[in-house]
């Protein structure tokens, strides 16, 4: 056999192929003979090796998955708690503007209250006070007129009290007293 | 000066005008001038000022009185202005009037006038003050211009008071 391959490779031009296309048949044969070893020995040898790995990238890529389940879940979790904060916020921001809402108008009811008050307290007061200042004017003018009157009075009298008149006094104490008063 | 010192005064000078007959005139000169002496601040301070030697303040109530009062009185008022105790003149002339209306039975009425009474009417005044208090008085008319008008009669607790002054008063107390 060894013979008529030499021989068949001793009649064969290396140079010039039987078809533009295909291979020599021996080459096909021992190509093909050679790559099934070729493959066999991977299969073989590195077939183990590389389910290994494709084993472990699997496991990888699903712990991976499973990771980013767990990361989706994680992140579902914290955005269902987000939102429900967020509720959460919004609620307490409506019931802290209600309650602003309530103390504001509270407090302006309270306020306009005390105003009210305070000027019906203000207009009695003013009322008083005005009554007293009439009060006051008025005793002050009383007093007034009393101490003119009193100072006036004694030089009034005096310049109209002539010797006639004081001497008409004396006779009418006199006679007032004479008539046993 | 004590009450004693005083009642003691006022007995000599009525003794001393008692005896002389003229207690009459010289307890109401006496009267007078005890009068003037209260109402006359500068006659007091003159008469009672301790730096002015006796003498000269004899002097000057003897001058003072000289043409007004008769001769007794102005020497009895010499004597107590001579004795130092004329700032007492008016409570020993009060008492020495007092006695002499006892003496007669008879109450002292101090009447104040803006204007000086006539006889006339010192008589009916006194008949009336006689007749109102049931007691003869002895009458002691002090001209008071103060009073205004009108009359003001004291005797003993007894006020009759009918002066302008005290209306005016009256009406100011009203006012």
């Amino acid at each position: 056999m060894i013979a008529q391959l030499v021989g068949l490779l001793a009649s064969e031009d290396p140079n010039v192929t039987h078809h533009w296309l295909f291979p020599e048949t021996a080459e096909i044969i021992y190509g093909g003979l050679s790559s099934v070893v070729v493959i066999g020995g991977l299969i073989k040898l590195a077939g183990p090796m590389a389910k290994k790995a494709m084993n472990g990238r699997t496991a990888k890529i699903q712990k991976q998955l499973d990771d980013a389940a767990n990361a989706l879940t994680t992140s579902s979790t914290e955005a269902v708690g987000i939102r429900a904060a967020l509720g959460d916020i919004a609620g307490e921001r409506a019931r802290m503007l209600a309650e602003a809402d309530t103390q504001a108008a509270a407090l302006l009811a309270d306020g306009r209250a005390r105003i009210a008050t305070e000027v019906a307290e203000l207009e009695a007061k003013a009322a008083l006070d005005l009554n007293a200042a009439r009060g006051r004017s008025s005793d002050e003018l009383r007093a007034e007129i009393a101490m003119l009157a009193s100072i006036a009075t004694p030089i009034v009298v005096q310049a109209t009290l002539n010797d006639q008149t004081k001497n008409e006094l004396i006779e009418s104490f006199i006679s007032s007293v004479g008539a046993g008063r | 000066m004590s009450t004693v010192k005083i009642e003691a005064y006022a007995t000599a000078l009525f003794e001393i005008a008692q005896a002389d007959g003229t207690l009459a005139l010289v307890e109401d000169e006496l009267f007078r001038v005890a009068r003037a002496f209260e109402s006359n601040e500068q006659l007091r301070n003159t008469l009672s000022d301790a730096t002015i030697p006796a003498d000269r303040r004899q002097q000057v109530a003897e001058q003072l009185l000289g043409a007004k009062a008769s001769n007794t009185t102005t020497q009895l008022v010499s004597l107590v202005v001579g004795s130092g105790q004329v700032r007492d003149l008016p409570a020993i002339v009060d008492s020495l009037v007092k006695r002499a209306s006892s003496e007669k039975q008879q109450e002292v009425a101090e009447v104040r006038s803006a204007v000086a009474l006539s006889d006339d009417q010192k008589t009916r005044l006194t008949a009336a003050l006689t007749k109102v208090t049931g007691k003869p008085v002895n009458l002691k008319v002090v001209i008071d211009p103060s009073v205004l008008g009108g009359l003001v009669a004291v005797v003993g607790d007894e006020v009759i008071d009918d002066t302008v002054r005290t209306r005016l008063d009256q009406l100011k107390t009203r006012i």
